[in-house]
């Protein structure tokens, strides 16, 4: 068993209860694969740095889990046919070190599920500025 | 210059803060070592150690993929948002 994170975005033209039916559907490939999930991590609805798919924004949610090497390619595959996500990236947490910040990281997500909520408002602020001023 | 300047004094920021670990997903730490262009710092503006700028050139190119940090920026844009969408 080695730890992995994965982030996804999901696109944003999905309704609230599909992107969490997609999330979920995201979680099931990582737990039939063999993973064990030990933290999630929803970032919310954020502006994207580049439109992707000429999409401006996107749902972000990130998922701490650990599990076999070789089901990686597998997990991997299945995302890459989803096409609700937009995007999704693969971190591998290998090294002592590495490991050690894999734990805080979920520690950290667990200790706080509400606090994306409590981010989420300053940061659509921050976006609304920036358009303003772009305009 | 006045970029030049800010740089001056030459020691490794992270190592001043004990970094162990960067998370690609905390945007405000690695803004440091962008340019207004978003490209990557060299070294020896950023007087940033050999050690912490392979962490950094790693963790700026995961956070371009998971599209939290541009790859380019448009001279237009430069002008309006240098570091808006980041803060
Ligand atoms: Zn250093």
């Amino acid at each position: 068993m080695r730890k992995y994170e994965n982030l996804v975005i999901v696109k944003p033209t999905l309704t609230a209860e599909e992107i969490q039916a997609s999330i979920n559907a995201i979680e099931e490939v990582i737990t039939s694969n063999g993973g064990e999930i030990a933290a999630r991590d929803t970032m919310g609805m954020r502006k994207l740095a580049y439109p992707i798919e000429k999409n401006e924004r996107g749902y972000y949610h990130v998922v701490y889990y650990s599990v076999a090497p070789a089901a990686i390619a597998e997990i991997e595959r299945r995302f890459r046919i989803n096409e609700d996500l937009l995007r999704f990236v693969t971190i591998k947490y290998d090294t002592n070190r590495e490991v050690a910040a894999w734990n805080g990281l979920v520690e950290k997500a667990n200790k706080a599920p509400e606090a994306p909520k409590a981010e989420e408002a300053p940061a659509e602020e921050a976006e609304a500025t920036t358009e303003a001023a772009a305009e | 210059m006045s970029e030049k300047r800010k740089y001056k004094k030459r020691y490794c920021k992270y190592c001043e803060a004990k970094v162990d670990f960067m998370d690609y997903k905390d945007v405000a730490n690695i803004r440091f070592s962008l340019s207004e262009r978003y490209k990557i710092m060299p070294r020896r503006l950023t007087g940033n150690c050999k050690r912490h700028q392979d962490m950094i050139s790693t963790v700026i190119k995961r956070a371009r993929a998971a599209a939290l940090v541009p790859y380019t920026v448009t001279r237009k844009q430069v002008v309006t948002a240098p570091f808006e969408n980041l803060k």
